[in-house]
């Protein structure tokens, strides 16, 4: 795909986000001291995180993994 | 990056600053993908974003509480049975695999297996006890994205937690690993006799170089589901106190030491009126509570699937995980149950997030129930226990 038809995602179309790897062998774990700093810093987290989305080069997992990609038809 | 279309949208998992997105169909189509069948099937449990795969169930350590009952005499699967389950898990679109054991650095190939992983896209993780962890394994753990080391505090805690006090190789470990540019965490144990020391422990772990720590809640598993089970346990008044804590150390390791919680301790930020008042700010940071069966599995030793590491495991075996999680009847109960909590479940505000707390510790307590019940030490639970009986 290339790079010109795609953007950024809005900050509002993110449904969840989870920072850092984590790296317990025997339960999930979740950031939790984001839920206490400033609406602003949240937001600026989450506006960072969209913007890195537009440069990162896309491998598809999954079901899907071996379809091939859309054509514009498609689109 | 890397996408995984599920029907809402996707999982995103970002690799330079590593964090995982769920972008709604919007989100995705912003970024020039569309998400195909996925999109426009039927929808079907999703696999698991993250699965705990042990790698070994030796052990020297002989901690009290070892959730698997880990063992100096215990077994490492082959090298290929473990490729095997790589390849399933990447089959599957699995994000992220977390070696436990056991011991993990007791093998030798660790290394390698972590990138055998990473050949196959999958992020490897480790958790280590720090017990021996000599030069060369240490070099093991570098191809890890992050390695925790069990670490429950300064001597009489950890023994609190552990039975003997292994504190200095374990913080030997995370100070060896920091110094060699590894990304380091810890695993700390919320028992009853060490949560007031938890600041001081975070402090000395941040001190030693480590740049995250998680908390784990005690649960009643392996050689943990003795009866003193319940003297280990956090008291009602720390739960209570709990969501307070995790505002002062948040506060005061901002920037150096990020906090994480187990999915076992989501339901005790349920007595907290300010964090219940708002749920959608919990799912919008991805907090997540009882995933077992859903994001979250587990592979034993001898390849069975669990819906967690603590579960029970069903005769499904790793190497069949796609088909395993969509149809096998002992995984599908976990998804099923937090689609239709009893009371006080239903109408907690955190249901959504929680997930009805953890299942190992209502089949511990009210094992007529399999689990299947509200969490009996949830203090809303407990609150509303308290009314039905008056």
């Amino acid at each position: 795909m290339s790079d010109d038809r795609r953007a950024s995602p809005s900050p509002a179309h993110v449904r969840a986000l989870r920072l850092g790897h984590g790296a317990n062998c025997s339960s999930v774990g979740s950031v939790i001291d984001t839920l206490f700093v400033s609406a602003a810093i949240g937001g600026a987290v989450f506006a960072a995180v969209c913007a890195a989305m537009k440069d990162e080069p896309v491998r598809v997992v999954g079901e899907e993994a071996d379809e091939p990609p859309p054509s514009e038809e498609d689109r | 990056m890397i996408v995984r279309y599920e029907p809402w949208g996707a999982w995103v998992k970002l690799e330079r600053e590593p964090a995982l997105v769920a972008l709604d169909r919007a989100g995705v189509r912003a970024l020039g993908l569309e998400g195909g069948r996925t999109w426009t099937a039927p929808p079907r449990p999703s696999p698991p974003l993250e699965v705990h795969l042990a790698v070994t169930s030796r052990c020297a350590a002989g901690c009290e509480g070892c959730y698997l009952d880990a063992r100096p005499d215990g077994v490492d699967p082959p090298r290929e049975t473990l490729e095997a389950a790589l390849d399933a898990l990447a089959r599957a679109g699995v994000f992220t695999v977390a070696f436990g054991g056991g011991e993990p650095t007791l093998r030798e190939d660790l290394g390698e297996l972590a990138h055998a992983a990473r050949r196959r896209g999958i992020t490897p993780v480790v958790t280590t006890s720090g017990l021996g962890l000599n030069a060369s394994r240490r070099e093991a753990l570098r191809a890890f994205a992050q390695v925790n080391v069990s670490y429950d505090g300064a001597s009489e805690a950890y023994e609190a937690v552990r039975g003997f006090d292994g504190a200095s190789h374990a913080e030997a470990a995370i100070h060896a690993l920091a110094e060699a540019g590894i990304a380091v965490g810890v695993n700390v144990v919320l028992v009853r006799g060490t949560f007031d020391r938890l600041a001081a422990t975070l402090r000395r772990a941040r001190e030693l170089g480590a740049r995250e720590a998680q908390l784990l809640r005690y649960k009643p598993a392996g050689r943990a589901r003795g009866l003193d089970y319940l003297a280990r346990r956090l008291s009602a008044a720390q739960v209570a106190r709990l969501p307070a804590v995790l505002r002062a150390v948040s506060a005061e390791h901002e920037g150096a030491l990020r906090i994480r919680i187990d999915c076992a301790l989501v339901p005790f930020l349920s007595s907290d009126e300010e964090l219940a008042s708002r749920p959608e700010d919990l799912a919008r940071w991805g907090v997540f509570g009882c995933e077992a069966g859903a994001a979250l599995g587990a592979a034993r030793v001898d390849g069975r699937l669990a819906p967690c590491s603590f579960a029970e495991p069903s005769a499904a075996k790793v190497e069949d995980l796609g088909r395993a999680w969509r149809d096998d009847r002992a995984l599908a109960p976990f998804r099923e149950y937090v689609e239709r909590p009893p009371e006080p479940c239903a109408s907690c505000t955190l249901s959504a997030v929680c997930r009805g707390g953890c299942k190992v510790v209502s089949a511990h307590l009210s094992p007529r129930t399999g689990g299947f019940a509200p969490d009996p030490e949830c203090p809303r639970v407990r609150a509303h226990a308290a009314r039905e009986e008056a």
